[in-house]
C-alpha cells in the first residue's frame, strides 16, 4: 500500500516534470523568440514575407501556365520543343549565362566604397528585387563577390576602379526606394564612407552575359 | 512473540535503507524540478517583459506567413518537376530533343536549380554564449547579418560552387538579409546557429580560413566576442535545389551579348 502510494506520487513528481521541461522548451521554440522582436521588427518581417510569398505565387502561376503549355501541345500532338526552349531561355536568363533587358536603375559611385560596400549595395539591391545586375562590364551571378585584390577592387577577377556604375533590371520605383529610403544603405554609406553616390532609373537597362563558365568542376547533379 | 519480534527487527533495517534511497531519488526529483520551475519562472518573466498582446498577433501572423510559405514551395517544387517530365518525354526529332535536354540540364546546374553532390565545407556559427560584460552592446555577442555575409563572400571568393545557409541554396537573386535581430535568406526566415555548406574543391577550407573577406571582419568578431564557430571538411555534401521563383517581371532575355 505504501510503494503503491510511492509510486503514484513518483508518477505525479515525473508528469510535473515532464510539464515543466516541455514548457521550457516550447519557450525556447521560434514563436517566443518571434515575440521578443519588437513590433516594428515584426511588423517588417510580415511586409517581407508577404511581399515573398506573393513573388512565389506569382512565379507558381507561371510554371503552371507553362504546364498548360506542355499539356495543349500534347493534346493536339504538336512538338513541346519550343516550350523547353522558352525555359532554357528563362534559366540561362536567371543565372547570368544570358543577357537581359529591361526596366531598372542605374547608381554611379565614385569614392572610397570597399568590397563590403559595394557587396552590400548588391545585397540591398537583391534584397529589393532586382533581377539581374551587373557592376561595369561584370554580370553577377550566385558567385560573384567583390573582394580586395592587390591594386583595385575585383569581381569575377575584373578589376573595378574607384568610379563604377552598378546597373540593375527590376521594378525602378522599388529598387530606388530601397537605396535612398532614410537609414539605408546609401545614407549609411555616406555617413561612413567619402563617396558620391547617384540614382537614376531607366527605362532599359542592359545587363551582359556573365563571361565565366558557370559550370561547376566538382559539384555533381543528384537525380 | 519472540519470532515475530526477531522477524520484524530483522525487517526493520533494510526497510530503513530503502527509505533513505527513495528519498534520495526524491530529493533529485524535487531539485530538478525546482531547477526546471525557475527557469521557466524566469524566462516567462523575461517574456512579459517585452511580449506585448500586439506582439502575440504579429508573430502569429508571422507563423502563419511561414506556413503559407512552406506550402508554396512545396507546390513548386513539385510543378517544376513536372515541367522537368514534359521536357524528357516531349516528341519531336530525337536528336535535337536530346540536345535541347542536355542543354536544359546543363543550364539548371549552372542556376542552381539541380541537387548536387561533392567535396566541401560545413561552416557553423552561433550567438555567443558568454555573459554580456555591463556596459557593451547585446548585439555584439549574436551572429549578424555582416557575418554570414562574410562568410559567404569568402566561401564564393575561395572557389565554393554551391552553397547553402541551413538548406536556403543561394542562387544569382538570393539576398542575405536583416530584420531587427532575425535573418532572411531569399523567402526564409532563419534563426541561428546557422549552418553554412559549401561544395568546392579539396583546399576550400585552407582558403576560406584564409581570405580576406574572412579575416577582415567576422574572424575578429568569433575572437573578440565568443560567438560559437566551428569548420569541417568532408568528402561528400549534398546541397538541395533552389526552390522559388525563377521568373522575371521586369527583364527579358536579349538574344547575343
Amino acid at each position: 500500500m505504501a510503494g503503491r502510494a510511492a509510486q503514484v506520487s513518483i508518477a505525479g513528481v515525473l508528469l510535473v516534470i515532464g510539464m515543466l521541461l516541455v514548457g521550457q522548451l516550447r519557450s525556447q521554440a521560434r514563436p517566443t523568440e518571434l515575440t521578443q522582436l519588437s513590433s516594428q521588427d515584426l511588423s517588417t518581417l510580415i511586409e517581407t514575407l508577404s511581399e515573398r510569398n506573393r513573388e512565389l505565387r506569382s512565379g507558381l502561376s507561371d510554371v503552371d501556365e507553362q504546364l498548360r503549355e506542355y499539356r495543349a501541345a500534347e493534346a493536339q500532338g504538336q512538338s513541346a520543343l519550343d516550350v523547353s526552349r522558352e525555359d532554357l531561355r528563362r534559366i540561362t536568363a536567371f543565372s547570368g549565362e544570358a543577357p537581359v533587358e529591361g526596366q531598372g536603375i542605374v547608381l554611379a559611385a565614385t569614392g572610397d566604397l570597399d568590397a563590403i560596400a559595394l557587396n552590400d549595395l548588391l545585397n540591398e539591391l537583391r534584397n529589393a528585387g532586382a533581377e539581374a545586375l551587373a557592376v561595369d562590364g561584370v554580370r553577377i551571378t550566385a558567385g560573384s563577390v567583390c573582394v580586395q585584390g592587390s591594386s583595385s577592387l575585383e569581381i569575377d577577377g575584373v578589376a573595378i576602379g574607384q568610379t563604377f556604375t552598378i546597373r540593375a533590371v527590376g521594378d525602378p520605383n522599388g529598387l530606388l526606394a530601397a537605396l535612398e529610403r532614410p537609414g539605408g544603405i546609401i545614407s549609411q554609406l555616406k555617413l561612413f564612407v567619402h563617396a558620391t553616390i547617384d540614382v537614376s532609373q531607366s527605362h532599359q537597362v542592359l545587363i551582359p552575359a556573365t563571361q565565366r563558365s558557370l559550370a561547376p568542376y566538382v559539384a555533381k547533379p543528384v537525380d | 512473540m519472540s519470532e515475530r519480534a526477531s522477524r520484524s527487527s530483522r525487517r526493520t533495517r533494510p526497510r530503513k535503507r530503502l527509505r533513505a534511497s527513495w528519498a534520495l531519488s526524491i530529493a533529485v526529483a524535487l531539485a530538478i524540478t525546482g531547477f526546471v520551475a525557475a527557469a521557466q519562472w524566469n524566462s516567462s518573466i523575461a517574456r512579459q517583459q517585452y511580449t506585448t498582446s500586439a506582439q502575440q498577433v504579429l508573430a502569429a501572423q508571422v507563423v502563419a506567413l511561414e506556413q503559407e510559405q512552406k506550402t508554396l514551395r512545396d507546390q513548386l517544387a513539385q510543378a517544376n518537376t513536372e515541367v522537368q517530365g514534359f521536357q524528357q518525354e516531349s516528341a519531336g526529332s530525337q536528336t535535337a530533343l536530346a540536345q535541347l535536354n542536355r542543354q536544359l540540364a546543363a543550364a539548371r546546374l549552372a542556376a542552381g536549380l539541380t541537387k548536387v553532390t561533392g567535396p566541401g565545407v560545413i561552416v557553423e556559427i552561433a550567438d555567443s554564449k558568454r555573459p554580456v560584460p555591463a556596459g557593451e552592446n547585446p548585439a555584439n555577442y549574436i551572429v549578424l547579418v555582416d557575418d554570414l555575409h562574410d562568410i559567404v563572400a569568402a566561401l564564393w571568393a575561395s572557389g565554393a560552387e554551391a552553397i547553402t545557409i541551413n538548406g536556403e541554396r543561394l542562387v544569382s537573386t538570393s539576398s542575405i538579409y536583416g530584420v531587427g535581430a532575425s535573418i532572411l535568406v531569399n523567402t526564409a526566415f532563419l534563426s541561428p546557429p546557422f549552418q553554412i555548406q559549401a561544395i568546392g574543391a579539396n583546399g576550400l577550407l585552407d582558403r576560406f580560413m584564409s581570405n580576406p573577406a574572412y579575416l577582415g571582419r567576422v574572424a575578429n568578431r568569433i575572437a573578440a566576442y565568443g560567438l560559437e564557430f566551428a569548420t569541417q571538411e568532408t568528402g561528400s555534401l549534398t546541397l538541395p535545389a533552389f526552390v522559388g521563383n525563377t521568373r522575371f517581371r521586369w527583364g527579358v532575355p536579349t538574344e547575343g551579348s
